[in-house]
Parts: C-alpha cells; sequence; structure tokens
C-alpha cells in the first residue's frame, strides 16, 4: 500500500482549494437517491447522445473505433451504477453478486430496469461447448434506440455500443472482467417482429469462469 | 403571452420520459470526454458544449413548437424569455429557471437556475482551475443560441455565475443581438 | 478506542485515511494509537488484505465484520460493489481494556461485542453512502482518491456518531 503520509495529505490539503456556494451545499448534501425515480424527456436524451456520437464520429476514422470510443465512453457509467444500483437494494437483498449468473441477472433487472424501465428480455448461455465464456443478453426492442436520430444504418449500433459499455463497466467493477460487444440481430431469427432485437455479448475472461469453478467446489 | 399561460403550457405539454440519472450521467461523460480530449483545456471544452449545444438547438425548436403548439412568434424579447424559461426548459429538462436582471432596454436578462439536473452529483476537479475556467452546463448557452437563431433570433448567451464554482447562483446571460430577418416588424413594446 | 479507518481501492492503493477515537462513554474523539502504533496501522490493515480476499468470494454480504485481528488490533471491512474496500483497525486502549471494563459491550470498550458489530456497520453503510456520493461524479475516476475536506468531515461525524 502505498504512503499516504501525513506530509503528503496536509500539502493535499492546502491544496485542495474547491469553494463551495455559502450554504454549503456539495454533492455530499444531496440525497443519494434523490433522482432515483425522477425522469426527463426522451428527446433531451436523444439530443445529447445523438450529440454525443457525431462528435465521437468526427474524431475516429471507422465504426469499429467508434463502437470502442461509445463502449469506452459508458463503462464508467457503469461502474459508477454498480455502486448506486446497490446501495438502493432493500437490506436484506443487498449483496454483492459472487457469481457469473447473480451478476447478469443485477443487469438483465436492476440495471434494465434502471435505465430503461424494463427488464430486458432474455439471459442466455452460448451453447457452443467452445464459448462456455459467453453470455447474451438479449433485448428485443431496445428502447434507447428507437429515437436517436443519427443515422438510421448506424443509429442501433451507436447507442447500443454505449449500453454495451455500461455492462462492461458493471462487469469489470464486480470483479468479473468482460468484453461486451452489440449485436443487431433483428429480423433474422423471428421474422419482423422485432426488428430492433439486440443481443449483447458478454464474454468473460479465463479468469472468471476459473474463480467460478473454485467456487463452485467450494 | 401572459405569464401564467406560459406555465400552464410548460405544465401541460406531454412527454415521452426517460429514467433522468439516464441523462445526467450521459452528459457527464459527454463533458469528461471532452475534457480528456482537450487535455483539460477547459476553454476549449467550454466552446466545444456551446457548439454542441448549437447543434442541438438548431433541430431542438422544431420539437419545441410541435410539442408546445406555439404557432405565433413571440411579439417581444420578454415574452421568448418567458417561453424560453417555462415552456422550454419544462419541457425538456423538467425545471423553470428565474428571469431577471432585464436591462432598461429590454435586450438582456439572465436566467437563475434554483436546480440543474445536469450538476447533479458533480464536483468539478479540484485541480486549481476547472472552478474558474470550466462552465460546466455550456452546452444550454449553445442550445438557446442555436433554438433562437432558427426562429430569426440572433443571442449571445453565456454563464456568469454556476454552485458549482463555488458561485451562491447558477445565471445564464441572454442578450439579443438583431432579429435576423429585418423585413419582420421590429418589437413593439 | 483508537480507530484507523481506510478505503482501499481495487489495486490495494489507499483512497482515503482517517484516525480518530471513540466518542462513546465520554470519549473526546481522539485517537490513543501510540507513535509506534501509528505507524503499524497501515501495515496491519495491509497484511488483512490477502484475508479480504478469501472472504469475498464466500459471503456476498457488504459487511464482512471483523475479518481479521493482529495483537490487540481488530481489522472490520465492509465491501463495496465495486470492490473497495472500507477498513477499519479498531484498537482498545490498554487503559480501557482494565478490568473493570473487560465484561463490558460497549462499543467504546469491547471490540467484538454484538453492539460494537452494529455499531462498525453503520458507520460503514454511512460512509458508502458518502463514497457513492464521490465516486457518482463524472470527474471521478477508478481508484482516485478521495481529497474531499467535504468527505473527511463526513467520515468524522459518521465514527462521532455511532464509535
Amino acid at each position: 500500500m502505498a504512503n499516504l503520509g501525513p506530509g503528503k495529505a496536509a500539502i493535499s490539503k492546502e491544496q485542495a482549494g474547491l469553494r463551495y456556494p455559502s450554504n454549503g451545499k456539495t454533492i455530499y448534501h444531496r440525497p443519494l437517491h434523490r433522482s432515483k425515480t425522477a425522469e426527463l424527456s426522451q428527446s433531451s436524451f436523444a439530443y445529447l447522445f445523438s450529440e454525443m456520437v457525431s462528435y465521437a464520429q468526427r474524431r475516429v476514422t471507422g465504426i469499429q473505433d467508434l463502437e470502442k470510443r461509445l463502449n469506452l465512453q459508458g463503462h464508467p457509467v457503469g461502474l459508477k451504477l454498480l455502486d448506486l444500483l446497490l446501495t438502493r437494494e432493500p437490506a436484506r437483498t443487498q449483496t454483492r453478486p459472487l457469481t457469473i449468473i447473480a451478476l447478469l441477472h443485477l443487469i438483465k433487472i436492476n440495471l434494465w430496469t434502471h435505465l430503461f424501465g424494463r427488464q430486458a428480455d432474455r439471459l442466455e448461455k452460448s451453447s457452443n461447448p467452445d464459448t462456455p465464456d459467453e453470455y447474451m443478453i438479449v433485448d428485443n426492442e431496445p428502447l434507447v434506440n428507437a429515437y436517436i436520430s443519427v443515422p438510421r444504418e448506424m443509429s442501433q449500433l451507436n447507442c447500443a455500443a454505449f449500453v454495451a459499455g455500461i455492462v462492461e463497466g458493471m462487469c469489470d467493477g464486480a470483479m468479473f472482467p468482460a468484453r461486451v460487444t452489440a449485436h443487431t440481430v433483428g429480423g433474422k431469427e423471428e421474422g419482423e417482429m422485432w426488428p430492433g432485437k439486440t443481443v449483447f455479448l458478454v464474454k468473460f475472461q479465463p479468469e472468471v469462469l476459473e474463480r467460478e469453478a473454485l467456487i463452485g467446489k467450494g | 403571452m401572459a405569464s401564467s399561460k406560459a406555465s400552464r403550457l410548460g405544465e401541460e405539454t406531454r412527454m415521452d420520459k426517460v429514467n433522468a440519472e439516464l441523462v445526467v450521467l450521459t452528459y457527464g461523460t459527454i463533458v469528461a470526454q471532452l475534457c480528456k480530449d482537450f487535455d483539460s483545456d477547459y476553454v476549449e471544452v467550454n466552446k466545444q458544449l456551446d457548439k454542441m449545444g448549437y447543434n442541438i438547438g438548431l433541430r431542438l425548436i422544431e420539437d419545441y413548437l410541435a410539442k408546445s403548439n406555439t404557432v405565433r412568434r413571440c411579439a417581444n424579447f420578454r415574452e421568448t424569455a418567458e417561453m424560453i424559461a417555462k415552456v422550454g426548459f419544462k419541457i425538456f429538462l423538467n425545471i423553470t429557471p428565474t428571469i431577471t436582471n432585464w436591462t432598461s432596454d429590454g435586450k438582456q436578462f439572465s436566467l437563475v437556475f434554483d436546480e440543474n439536473p445536469f450538476a447533479d452529483f458533480v464536483e468539478l476537479p479540484d485541480d486549481g482551475r476547472a472552478q474558474d475556467e470550466l462552465w460546466y452546463s455550456n452546452i444550454l448557452c449553445g442550445v438557446l443560441r442555436g433554438a433562437l437563431e432558427m426562429v430569426q433570433m440572433q443571442v449571445e448567451a453565456h454563464f456568469i455565475s454556476d454552485v458549482l464554482r463555488g458561485n451562491d447562483t447558477t445565471e445564464m446571460r441572454i442578450s439579443l443581438i438583431r432579429y435576423i430577418d429585418d423585413e419582420l416588424p421590429p418589437e413593439d413594446d | 478506542m483508537s480507530y484507523y479507518f481506510a478505503i482501499v481501492g481495487t489495486q490495494d492503493n489507499p483512497l482515503f485515511e482517517y484516525e480518530f477515537g471513540t466518542s462513546k462513554q465520554g470519549g473526546d474523539g481522539q485517537s490513543r494509537f501510540t507513535e509506534q502504533a501509528r505507524h503499524l496501522n497501515q501495515f496491519v490493515l495491509h497484511s488483512s488484505l490477502d484475508i479480504v480476499e478469501e472472504v469475498q468470494w464466500t459471503s456476498g454480504q457488504l459487511y464482512l465484520k471483523v475479518i481479521d485481528k493482529f495483537f490487540n488490533n481488530y481489522i472490520s471491512c465492509f465491501m463495496t460493489a465495486g470492490n473497495v474496500k472500507l477498513m477499519l483497525l479498531h484498537q482498545p486502549t490498554a487503559v480501557a481494556a482494565g478490568a473493570s471494563t473487560r465484561n463490558s459491550t460497549s462499543v467504546g470498550v469491547n471490540p467484538t461485542s454484538p453492539q460494537t458489530e452494529e455499531a462498525i456497520k453503520n458507520f460503514f453503510t454511512e460512509v458508502y453512502e458518502n463514497y457513492v456520493k464521490a465516486i457518482m461524479s463524472p470527474f471521478y475516476k477508478v481508484n482516485m482518491e478521495i481529497q474531499s475536506p467535504v468527505f473527511r468531515q463526513r467520515v468524522a461525524a459518521a465514527g462521532r456518531k455511532y464509535l
């Protein structure tokens, strides 16, 4: 553990020069759950989001770069929501996820409900024996895609990449390091019923499965 | 339009909603990303935010006109201020900033934000500069500039105080530069 | 009782430290660590991180209670969802551990009584809430030190209130 010795602390305290309003209000005074159920217009989100995407587009060279960038931008949101959502659980269910399934449920239920007002539609484990590390979170009709006014052919990909980043941040924060990517699969399997159907593919790092095996034995 | 009528319009306008925290956190990642991209050159970050807001404003005005059922143009800049504060901000951010500090020529006013959802959860970096240089919510200035330009008003908008900087209020100053289409009748109040 | 509280990041890096004493039973809130003990606190806390790593995958509880003891030092731990550790080293003062108070269950004296366990839980819970407020800021990056004097005041207040 690196030293945060008193000398250093004293110096940083002097430098800690944030000013506060005279009423003393800071982020620490604001009740953490005040905006838990607060709502804002979808358009506000859509405008912000599409501006975020077009800004990102100007700074990248291809769609993969763009997705990576949006994924990176979603990542810290996932980290923050992991703690925020857990503190909002009732005390008896306030537990850290210890298994992949517990984590994915937290994402499918808590994260989705928080962000989109409903659970994700399905959770699936890869049926391919070669990829036991892959799981899928299925959203038949991603809410956010509906009103993002970036070019149609890119919109679903864009928005979902941001959400994938949020999911990835949650996995990483909970110490289930994973790579999460979004794939539009609508139209392929179920005709036109869910044209926007999106699969979030969660690929866990090998150490996660190793640990899971150990815990299972214990 | 009477002030009370503007308020009612803001209240009555029904909108599809999303979780406010999603919007707030998304805006946070935008500002954080800009700070990273421009290596904490906050003056540049302000400019970028304003630019983003401007782009949003250009498109948002249609939405605003449709949602607010506004058919006729504002009779004067004071009425414009009422509509911005009580309809525009109410629709899009669910807040109603206070209009104040008019200049006697009726061409400049302030919006004072008692609430600012964008600033929820936010503490500026403690680097000795951010509180002097960064206007965290600067995107809003751009939005007003862009939206009003679409209805033939050239305005200048900038924040003059922000609780995130340790000020007691968050105040934006809006100045009418000119009506863009000179053929339209000048304001008569 | 003397307390040394630290928030330890996911790379075992310290994010925050605070030392205080009990405010219960007429305590003045000042720690009574000897100079020697003070130098050891960080080391002692750090040594119990291995145990935290074992315990954290056997229990999903946030509050892991006393996870380690080193001579007269008791280490309580609270894991955040993001696997940051809130750790409290509590050390009964030599005088207070004397015969008259040995059987006491009170928070300021007995480091392992149910009352103490509960008090520490409340302390951690309050600090956790403030910690989440700190990390919610878009400018907070994972494993950044928490330097806010307001956060420090909040931790101090939680200490006074419960411990």
